[in-house]
């Protein structure tokens, strides 16, 4: 057998083992009780092994990706869609985030989910969750990618809303579901133009025709995919699921909204790049947008009081970095750092997770404080997550947003580049704020909540520790030298055409870096300042700039414009339907319609008077009309 | 005008005064009376047609013949039923009888 | 004018009488006096088919019409009559209309008459003599000839069942 043939069984089989995995769970898993999770999570076990395997035959075929035309799916005429798998080494990259991650989020859910009632549909919906996911990667065709996307959209909706009698969980899962729908409505169109114009979804076929769309329709093409990668990875304004998704379980946040499916917007935009790429006012719509929605989180996730809501925000703002890479032209470097932020920010998530399970299901932060003497390895391991998001030397996030930022400069985005120093700034402020009020200082929990309070089962520190490691080291391994690692050189043909610049240690690179790296460090000491040591800092600063400090802690007062424009007129106009529309004319067709003939027959009852004679009147009449109208037409 | 289209017109105009009798009179024994007339113009029409009218070698006469016997038998029962109506109702009058009015 | 054989005026007689003692058949108040008119019509119409050649349906006419339904009509007349004024209306409330309608269908039929071929006359014909007549009638029109004395019992049947019914419960 050749390399492919082995390459083939393994691709089949990375998506099909955790479909499979969801099927016997939802079927059989109740009856297993607390062992369950032993079929799903050997499933995807083996599905990251084999994605780990795939990864390194991309890493041995760098220029020739793996193309497999598997079956058939739709063949409509002229038009033909396949299941067909591409791996270049873009989808290797995603591999391994989804591979990893989905692995060890599975083995922390034994832990975090011990006990619960539903602890089986958990474990089955994650593992749908992974089939689809690694289809949407795997896909070599738009409409193979939008079945993937709309899995994860479903799996999202199914395990944000997990603990549905919760009337905030089923609510916040239906947001995640109907914004997302916005942004899919997008994709969709998106689709259809690209089919209208191209005659084909196959990224292959597509490409290869990317220059000769007329500018007009493929800024509308961009756009529209842009729409869905708006949804799909909560950029504003269609981010408002994102924070609500926190009613799910910390594990779906970590796997969910940090290290994959919200990824999936910023994978699509870089599949199509060939597209994008042609199109300067496209690229500049993704970077503006990208960069606002950074700032917009950043300011919203400075006093936000929930600890995962502060990762939450976090993440939209990451994501935004991720776009404003792509729109700036830095399209390796945003990918960089996608990489190594599935990492950091699954970290971060499944640590809060760890901390809520130490504190009995607390997750106000308020109400933490001290705990670092108490749960040391969570401390650590989220420590490092904190560094590395926030790019501090020689962590991994510190390579990947340098990279976006100096990007930014040399472009010529200036303006970009500051909005994304003082986005930096902010991200230190909070994170470390974060740290701060749940690890440090006097201990503000009631008194049964302190006695039991306890480090977590090996089965969660372990992934921890796990995600510790790329956290701290990947940024290092995947990014040195900057501008021409080895995770550059490894995109290279996914993005080809792109400019390296040159990284000068002594020049414009260098001052940008120590630049960045003073404004993070700043931004930790100005937490410190007001979080360790002046206590009543925070509170002073607030009562000094209510509407700003109210404008953040309300989220810039999103879902109140949202509740007010689209959602109220939709109502108010749903209710005139009714009202005036339904039961009117509607009804008032049907009724009437009844009443007519009512009408007809007590009009037309005269007629029948009982009396032979005027029926033979009737009769007489007729046939001498009849007559008539018969020599007339015969011409008489 | 042909002899026949006289005749002709002497069997339409007998058949619309017959047909007057009976949409116009009240008396349910004229409206049979008037019936009479209608079929015997039409009687008139069928022998006339067949004088003047090669090809039918006798079957007008007989058809005639027969309308004469049919009328006689329809009268006959026609009447039957006037008498019987009139013992139930006491009256002769056409626009008396609407119980199946509505 | 036709006549048949005859002088013309023939036709132009008996037409006149027929169509009056017609009118006289709708348009008299009194009952008896309509039907008398109606005798004559009868007897007029009598006299067309012997202008017509047609001698055996003339007589037959006389026999029937004249001999056995008049009287069964004044039969009818007799056991149904009211005292003359019970009722003023003579006319119903249709006979506005039926009038016009009854003088439409007659100047339709008319033009159709006058406009049309029907009646051009091909060759010379003539209604066939009585022998002729009573071969046809027992062979080749013998079935009709049997069905329509079944008509004329099953007539006589129902005559008797209706007139019966209010009389004796038997």
């Amino acid at each position: 057998m050749e390399s492919t043939d082995y390459m083939k069984i393994a691709v089949a089989l990375i998506p099909l083992l955790p479909l499979f995995g969801f099927i016997v769970t939802l079927l059989v898993g109740k009856r297993m009780g607390t062992k369950a999770h032993i079929l799903p999570v050997a499933l995807v076990t083996a599905s990251a092994g084999l994605a780990v395997y795939a990864f390194e035959w991309v890493f041995r075929h760098q220029e020739e990706p793996f193309v497999w035309d598997a079956f058939s799916w739709i063949l409509a005429g002229k038009y033909e869609v396949s299941w067909g798998f591409q791996v270049d080494t873009l989808t290797g990259i995603m591999l391994l985030v989804v591979g990893i991650i989905g692995m060890l989020v599975h083995y922390y859910s034994i832990g975090y989910m011990h006990g619960d009632g539903g602890y089986y549909r958990f474990f089955a919906y994650l593992n749908l969750f992974m089939f689809a996911m690694f289809v949407l990667i795997l896909a070599d065709n738009y409409l193979l990618l939008f079945l993937g996307w709309e899995g994860v959209g479903l799996c999202s909706y199914l395990l944000i809303a997990f603990w549905f009698p919760k009337k905030s969980a089923s609510q916040a899962g239906k947001k995640a579901f109907l914004v997302n729908r916005v942004g899919d409505f997008g994709f969709t169109l998106g689709m259809l133009l690209i089919f209208v114009t191209t005659g084909t979804l196959q990224f292959a076929g597509v490409f290869e025709k990317g220059e000769m769309i007329a500018s007009g329709t493929l800024l509308w093409i961009c756009l529209l995919l842009f729409t869905g990668a708006v949804g799909k990875s909560a950029q504003f304004p269609l981010h408002v699921w994102l924070p609500d998704a926190m009613e799910g379980p910390t594990p779906v946040s970590a796997l969910i909204h940090a290290a994959t499916m919200v990824n999936a917007g910023v994978y699509m935009v870089a599949r199509s790049y060939p597209l994008f790429v042609h199109s300067d006012t496209a690229m500049l719509v993704v970077m503006i947008v990208g960069t606002f929605t950074a700032i917009y989180s950043a300011y919203i996730a400075i006093t936000q009081n929930d600890i995962k809501r502060v990762i939450a925000y976090s993440t939209v703002s990451s994501l935004g970095f991720m776009f404003m890479a792509l729109g700036a032209g830095a399209w390796a470097a945003g990918i960089f750092y996608l990489f190594v932020h599935g990492f950091f920010k699954g970290l971060l998530f499944l640590c809060s997770g760890s901390v809520i399970h130490a504190m009995g299901g607390e997750q106000d932060m308020r109400k933490m404080g001290g705990l670092r003497k108490r749960i040391p390895v969570t401390f650590w391991t989220m420590l490092v997550g904190a560094i590395a998001l926030i790019g501090v030397f020689p962590f991994a996030g510190f390579w990947a947003k340098d990279e976006i930022l100096a990007a930014d400069f040399e472009h010529g985005y200036y303006v970009v580049w500051a909005v994304g120093i003082v986005t930096a700034f902010l991200t230190a402020v909070f994170a470390f704020r974060l740290i701060f009020m749940t690890f440090f200082g006097e201990s503000r929990a009631p008194e049964e909540v302190q006695a039991h309070i306890h480090e977590s089962p090996k089965v969660m520190t372990l992934p921890l520790v796990l995600l510790a490691i790329p956290s701290a080291a990947l940024g290092l391994l995947a990014g040195w030298p900057p501008e021409s690692g080895w995770i550059h050189d490894f995109l290279e043909p996914v993005f080809y055409d792109v400019e390296h610049a040159e990284f000068q240690w002594l020049g414009t690179g260098g001052a940008l870096m120590v630049f960045s790296l003073a404004v993070a460090l700043l931004g930790v000491y100005l937490a410190y300042v007001m979080y360790v040591k002046r206590l009543e800092l925070p509170g002073k600063l607030a009562a000094r700039l209510p509407r700003a400090y109210q404008a953040s802690l309300r989220k810039m007062y999103m879902d109140e414009v949202y509740e007010v424009v689209p959602i109220r007129s939709t109502i108010a106009v749903s209710r005139w339907l009714w009202t005036a529309f339904d039961v009117n004319v509607i009804d008032g067709a049907v009724n009437g319609l009844a009443r007519l003939w009512a009408w007809a027959g007590t009009t037309l009852r005269p007629l029948q008077t009982g009396r032979v004679q005027n029926y033979a009147f009737g009769i007489f009449a007729g046939m001498l009309a009849l007559v008539i109208v018969v020599g007339w037409v015969w011409g008489v | 005008m042909s002899p026949l289209d006289w005749w002709l017109l002497l069997a339409v105009l007998l058949f619309c005064i017959g047909a007057f009798g009976v949409l116009a009179r009240r008396n349910t024994i004229l409206v049979v009376m008037s019936l009479e007339l209608m079929l015997n113009a039409v009687n008139i029409a069928l022998v006339a047609t067949a004088q003047f009218r090669s090809g039918s070698a006798g079957a007008g006469v007989l058809f005639a013949l027969f309308v004469i016997t049919l009328a006689a038998a329809e009268v006959t029962v026609g009447l039957a039923i006037v008498i019987a109506n009139y013992r139930n109702k006491r009256t002769v009058l056409a626009d008396r009888f609407d119980e199946m009015k509505g | 004018m036709p006549g048949g054989d005859f002088h013309p005026w023939f036709f132009v007689i008996i037409a006149a009488w027929i169509l009056v003692c017609g009118l006289g058949v709708v348009l008299f108040r009194k009952i008896v006096y309509s039907a008398v008119s109606m005798v004559f019509c009868f007897l007029g119409v009598a006299g067309a088919y012997a202008l017509l050649n047609a001698e055996l349906v003339a007589i037959i006419q006389v026999l029937v019409y004249v001999g056995a339904i008049s009287v069964v009509v004044l039969f009818a007349i007799m056991l149904t009559e009211t005292q003359g004024t019970e009722y003023k209306l003579f006319f119903n409330r249709q006979s506005i209309f039926a009038a016009p309608v009854a003088v439409a269908a007659a100047a339709v039929l008319t033009v159709l008459l006058v406009s049309s071929e029907i009646a051009d006359v091909g060759e010379k014909s003539q209604n066939p003599g009585l022998y002729r007549l009573s071969e046809l009638l027992f062979n080749r029109y013998v079935f009709p000839f049997e069905l329509v004395s079944l008509v004329l019992l099953g007539a006589m049947i129902g005559a008797i069942v209706l007139a019966r019914a209010e009389g004796e419960k038997q």
